[in-house]
């Protein structure tokens, strides 16, 4: 009995690698990223020049492309718009999975902060500012319960807030690349 | 089931399963949905 336990855990494990292997490699090089792993340069689209957009229209965007420079990858993320910016979050970052799934967030943390998003086809060349004012926050942590958690609610967004303070999410202004943090 | 019966179903088993990821889209996006779901739940 407990030989066929382990033989069913074995061909588990087995699968487990050989999903991560092979989406791996099918992705680390494709224009964009799957639902869950990481793509490689976004290359298709057209790049944005001229004045800054008016970002309210990815308040009907669920997820964008984010690609950073250092090293070359892209993931999907959420993202939303408060006073006229735009911001994108990563979650769980301080658990022991959250540092390997949003390994993206740490490398921008550590200078890498040049990007390129790629909303409804259009590509923008953005820079990354870690957000961490409570006033700001404020704003966007409303518009992210209201997107993607079920409401701006007074406890929904208070979770957020805690969850910010508490370093377990981070927020990203996309900022213009002229802005220096 | 004997070692090598095993290691051919599990030979076997990998073979599929990736050709599967490779070239079944709706496969490999309802494996990675699944992935996706376990970490959002246990990556806290």
């Amino acid at each position: 009995m407990l030989k066929i336990i382990l033989q069913i855990l074995g061909i588990m494990v087995l699968l487990l690698a050989v999903t991560l292997v092979t989406l791996t490699l099918k992705n680390r090089n494709a224009d964009g990223p799957s639902v869950l792993f990481p793509g490689g340069e976004l290359v298709s689209g057209q790049l944005h020049q001229g004045a800054e957009p008016d970002w309210s229209f990815t308040d009907d965007v669920f997820t964008i492309e984010l690609q950073t420079a250092d090293p070359v990858s892209s993931r999907r993320i959420f993202i939303m718009e408060s006073d006229g910016k735009v911001y994108v979050p990563s979650g769980y970052m301080r658990s022991i999975l959250g540092r390997l799934w949003k390994d993206w967030a740490f490398q921008v943390e550590d200078g890498s902060s040049l990007v390129v998003a790629r909303i409804n086809g259009v590509r923008y060349e953005r820079n990354l500012l870690r957000l961490q004012d409570p006033a700001v926050v404020d704003g966007v942590a409303a518009k992210l319960a209201q997107k993607y958690a079920g409401g701006a609610t007074p406890d929904n967004v208070a979770q957020i807030m805690e969850s910010v303070a508490e370093g377990d999410t981070w927020l990203f202004e996309m900022a213009p690349r002229s802005e220096q943090p | 089931m004997n070692n090598a019966t095993y290691a051919k179903l599990c030979g076997g088993l990998a073979l599929v399963w990736a050709l599967g990821l490779m070239f079944i889209p709706p496969f490999a996006t309802t494996v990675e949905g699944l992935m996706l779901l376990f970490l959002s739940t246990n990556a806290r």
